[in-house]
């Protein structure tokens, strides 16, 4: 071990020990990419340091290199305050956890509050001056900018453990069994330095979110003190929004399912998160996913207004349940005209999906 | 005075205190050491 307040080093003897040190941003490799006013939004500091600069400094534009949830959260937080935003992206679409067709949705919501999207441009590099970063350079343009925000995904924290001998999977973090146990006795590792494993594909995965970290915490503190519990897995389940636009996923998206060799049948549909007579009823969009032959229930993805994301967490409890989409489409939910239509959206969607399978 | 049982956890933010807090209800006899490099916790410790 290593004090950062002096340096000093040491050691401490150790009865059990738990690898809990998390992910961290990825940077890109690009000429400039370690120039001033380029940041990444990994910690609470992080967060704060980036408002500060905004209040102190009054950057006019700022680039958001990445279209993940944590891009478009700063795109929202940059356009309450005023910045003329940009957003590059890699993909066809921003959201990249989701199907393109439903990406799509996200990026005109970012368009229609003024934020400039570049889809499928890749960031070749800063211009900096006085070591001050200027401007963005993709393959196609220069962008100018005084704030540049990396958005570009998160890398486990595993080197520790694996210069301890720990077996890491294909994602390169720690693998872990369904009791937080590494393989070697007394060595637990838990959270985004760590995989778990998914209940559609049923494989391992990687897929570092606060939810998941909390459980596998508790799990392992159970198991290390004594007792016994399991974490049987993840389905995949995430949410986000830009300002009103609310963006749901869970289980497998059309192209993981491809990837995967799965045969789906899928539905689409647009409907709305309240009666449409009711004020402020929404639009959204579902798009949900089942097996062909068996009718198992695949995956869904949500966009849509107020109301509409947290729909997703009954298809959650469905995956988990191994539900057919048949046994889905006449689900007992809650209906009153404030909360959704008499068939919500989701019900719909597994109505014309079983159509499809 | 016996010897406490002694715990490392390396990380201390979601997943390590969560692991902390629920082995301290499985043993009041562990001692736990937690390091953490940064200053704060996040928001889903
Ligand atoms: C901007 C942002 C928004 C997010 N929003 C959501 C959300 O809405 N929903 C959601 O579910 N998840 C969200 N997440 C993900 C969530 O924050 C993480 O999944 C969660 O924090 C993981 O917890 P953890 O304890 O495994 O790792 P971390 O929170 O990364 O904690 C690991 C800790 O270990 C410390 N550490 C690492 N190595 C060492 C070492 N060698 N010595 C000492 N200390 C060390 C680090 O300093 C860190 O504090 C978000 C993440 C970010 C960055």
């Amino acid at each position: 071990m290593r004090r950062l307040e002096d340096g000093a080093t040491y050691r401490e003897p150790v009865d059990q020990l738990v690898y809990a040190t998390g992910a961290g941003p990825r940077w890109l490799e690009v000429p400039g990419a370690r120039s001033r006013g380029i940041y990444g939004v990994a910690t609470l500091a992080d967060g704060l340091l980036l408002r500060q600069i905004v209040e102190d400094e009054r950057p006019q534009r700022a680039v958001i290199v990445g279209g993940g949830y944590i891009g478009i959260e700063m795109a929202e937080a940059f356009v309450a305050r005023g910045l003329d935003v940009s957003l590059v992206e890699l993909g066809s679409e921003v959201m990249g956890t989701l199907d393109a067709d439903m990406g799509a949705l996200v990026s005109a919501a970012l368009r229609e509050a003024g934020v400039k999207v570049y889809l499928e441009e890749r960031v070749t590099g800063f211009h900096a001056d006085g070591g001050q970063v200027r401007a963005v350079e993709t393959d196609r343009r220069t962008l100018p900018a005084d704030l540049v925000v990396l958005g570009v995904g998160v890398q486990p924290r595993s080197e520790l453990a694996a210069e301890a001998g720990l077996p890491l999977g294909e994602s390169g973090a720690v693998r872990i069994d369904d009791r937080m146990r590494t393989g070697i006795p007394g060595v637990w590792a838990a959270g985004d330095c760590a995989e778990t494993f998914h209940l559609v594909s049923r494989r391992p995965a990687y897929i570092p979110l606060g939810t998941t970290a909390n459980k596998q915490g508790r799990i392992c503190g159970i198991n290390l003190g004594g007792g016994y519990a399991r974490f049987p897995g993840v389905v995949g389940t995430a949410i986000t929004k830009f300002n009103q636009t609310e963006v749901a996923r869970t289980g497998l998206s059309e192209r993981e399912a491809q990837a995967l060799g799965f045969e789906y049948g899928v539905a689409r549909i647009e409907d709305r998160t309240r009666a449409r007579y009711y004020p402020d009823s929404a639009l959204m969009v579902v798009k949900l996913l089942a097996e062909k032959g068996s009718g198992r229930l695949l995956g869904a993805q949500i966009v849509g207004g107020p109301g509409a994301g947290k729909r997703i967490d009954v298809v959650a409890a469905a995956l988990h349940a191994g539900m057919r989409v048949d046994e889905f489409m006449y689900l007992d939910l809650a209906y009153a005209p404030p909360f959704s239509p008499v068939w919500d959206p989701l019900l719909i969607a597994a109505r014309k999906a079983a159509e499809q399978v | 005075m016996a010897t406490k049982d002694r715990l490392i956890i390396v990380g201390g933010d979601a997943a390590g205190m969560s692991a902390a807090a629920q082995a301290l209800r499985m043993r009041d006899d562990l001692e736990i050491i937690a390091f953490e490099r940064g200053q704060h916790t996040s928001y889903s410790a």
